[in-house]
């Protein structure tokens, strides 16, 4: 085999394996796509893949199944609580980034143990707690609980941005005249508007998929899209169409915001820990 | 490209605080009218001291109360026989005998869940750390046009709700009229009931392994693509041949990246609760049901045995902070090299 031979198969080998991973990873996307375009009748054969499309299940789940509800319930949560974790956490992040004292990394290693913590362990005080005082199936213990999580993820990825604004425009802001604070305010929060914008889209995904809390401590009144599709699964079998619809409706603000954000995609998911 | 601890960016800040004058100003403000002034002063001098506990106050005391207490009462309720729907009245303190219930096995799914939670973040991190270095290296190695669409095809599964994904993975390794199956049965093989009990648990590894891999893969392939260059053309000029190149640079040099991303993976993996819940509800039988399925099966509306439910949340939690505590110790050793 001369070199160039060789070449071209390692290639046409590597085009292979990396088609073949890509269809394993966007093949349940795909499918989920296509079984909600399915008429009913056509679902149960999964072989079927020429079919007239229709949009009978994103119909019958607007009219029948309170799906825009949850999105609103969803929507207010995941906002509201990415909006006090900006407020509040970016602050932190720049004291963090700013000034140095000696247990600062172990507070932190404290913040990011927070990470760590497994929801369902703390979710049952949470639940007697919001029992107690009638918060239960509110949208304010949702969003209470999702600061859990959101203000540590925004102190460490902000603390990551703010760190690489160069000192110096700190130190011209302070001959001009500026305070502690107005500094903050006024010079590094517009220069890191893209890192907010980064860490507020993550916040809203990881708000927008969260679980534990939702299934927890939610039932009709404030129940969110993730917890809904469990609503499909009845004892006459699961109602598939109306699932994968709702499944692409919610999956669509996750995905679109998560290629927005690729350039910072390594950031978020190591909480700031990789400058990818 | 890790951030390096104490020393990394934190010497750049400085141990002048910017907004110092700011604050003396103010306090000599209210230090003209009298009492009020010697606190301010107090205050002064405490955030001179620390400048920068104004500016982490807030979220401090904010993470300390809702993670702290919530803590504490979980510990409280761990020791007492409270079953939900009770009266206060009626809950007594057992002291420990939520534990020794679950030591002494009285509570067999117990061990089991421990048992195949901890045999899942084992076996999920391991493939998905392997798989998704490989997808990563292969990524870093060719320069193709579409590349950018095969990042987009990655992040998918990272950001789809996972409970969706379990749902639609559950449709797709349906036994009749999944897909799986009927790809199976084109190739000529036997249909495969993939959520029966002796399958279910690696179905759920499977769908753990779609949705995870490719979170390796992106943080492998951006550490790859960071390595310098001059290291291999020197070695290659030493005669170096790329196996040798790949064990005596590419892997010392990313092994704090590849440690961290194990962290995390470890973690995760144990926490696994949405996946298995819609894919199988800890089922058939206990197959798969993990240390939080197990809570959640305590705890939730039916049983309502919140006691025990927090005993087992405590030693959820014991377990994965020892494990935190111990990667991340090695970790912190590993940059000091």
């Amino acid at each position: 085999m001369t070199r160039k031979q060789k070449r071209i198969l390692t290639g046409t080998w590597k085009t292979l394996v990396l088609t073949a991973v890509c269809l394993f990873f966007i093949a349940p996307y795909l499918w989920m796509v296509l079984i909600s375009l399915k008429p009913k009748v056509d679902i149960f054969d999964p072989g079927k893949f020429i079919f007239t499309p229709t949009l009978q299940n994103y119909t019958s789940i607007i009219k029948n199944a309170h799906i825009l509800d949850y999105f609103a319930n969803s929507m207010i949560v995941s906002v509201i609580s990415t909006a006090v974790s900006l407020a509040i956490g970016s602050v932190a992040a720049y004291g963090f980034a700013r000034f140095n004292w000696k247990k600062r990394e172990d507070m932190a290693f404290m913040v990011l143990s927070q990470r760590m913590l497994p929801a369902m362990a703390v979710v049952i005080p949470y639940f007697l707690m919001a029992m107690v005082s009638g918060l239960l199936d509110t949208r304010l213990i949702l969003i209470v609980c999702y600061l859990l999580f959101n203000i540590p993820f925004t102190i460490l990825m902000m603390r990551g941005f703010f760190e690489d604004i160069p000192m110096e425009i700190e130190e011209a802001g302070k001959i001009d005249g500026c305070s502690g604070f107005q500094v903050f305010k006024e010079l590094i929060l517009p220069l890191s508007l893209p890192g907010l914008t980064a860490t507020a889209i993550f916040c809203l995904i990881n708000s927008w998929n969260e679980f534990v809390f939702a299934n927890f401590l939610t039932s009709i009144r404030a129940k969110t899209v993730p917890t809904s599709v469990m609503l499909f699964l009845s004892v006459s079998g699961t109602k598939w169409g109306e699932m994968a619809a709702t499944g692409v409706l919610a999956s669509l603000p996750a995905i679109i915001f998560g290629i927005t954000v690729q350039k910072y995609m390594i950031r978020g998911l190591t909480f700031g820990a990789v400058k990818g | 490209m890790v951030r390096s601890g104490p020393d990394g960016w934190g010497s750049q800040s400085g141990t002048e605080w910017p907004g110092q004058s700011d604050w003396e100003r103010m306090a000599g403000e209210v230090r003209a009218d009298g009492k009020k002034g010697e606190m301010q002063d107090m205050g002064k001098r405490s955030w001179k001291r620390r400048p920068y506990l104004p500016y982490i106050a807030p979220a401090m005391t904010i993470m300390t109360v809702l993670t702290v207490f919530p803590t504490i009462f979980l510990y409280v309720i761990s020791l007492t026989d409270y079953q939900l729907g009770w009266d206060l009245s009626r809950v007594r303190f057992v002291g420990v005998e939520n534990y020794l219930r679950l030591f002494s096995g009285g509570d067999p799914d117990f061990w089991n869940a421990v048992r195949i939670s901890l045999l899942f973040m084992v076996v999920t991190t391991a493939v998905e750390m392997v798989f998704g270095f490989m997808i990563g290296k292969l990524l870093s190695e060719t320069e193709f046009k579409l590349k950018p669409l095969v990042f987009a095809v990655l992040i998918i599964p990272i950001v789809m709700t996972p409970s969706i994904a379990g749902n639609i993975w559950k449709l797709m390794l349906n036994a009749e009229y999944g897909i799986v199956n009927y790809f199976f049965q084109l190739a000529g093989l036997e249909r495969v009931a993939w959520l029966d009990a002796d399958r279910a648990f690696s179905s759920v590894v499977l769908a753990d392994i779609w949705q995870w891999t490719p979170f390796v893969a992106l943080i492998s392939y951006a550490g790859l693509c960071s390595l310098p260059s001059d290291q291999y053309e020197a070695a290659k000029i030493d005669g170096g041949n790329g196996f040798q190149l790949f064990t005596y640079i590419t892997l010392p040099s990313l092994r704090p990246l590849i440690f961290l991303t194990m962290i995390f993976r470890t973690i995760d993996s144990l926490k696994i609760y949405d996946m298995p819940f819609v894919l199988t509800q800890g089922g058939p039988g206990n197959s798969t049901e993990f240390l939080s399925l197990h809570i959640y099966r305590l705890a939730n509306a039916q049983n309502g045995l919140i006691g025990r439910a927090a005993a087992n949340a405590i030693i959820l939690m014991v377990i994965s902070t020892v494990i935190s505590k111990v990667l991340i110790h090695y970790q912190r050793k590993e940059e000091e090299l």
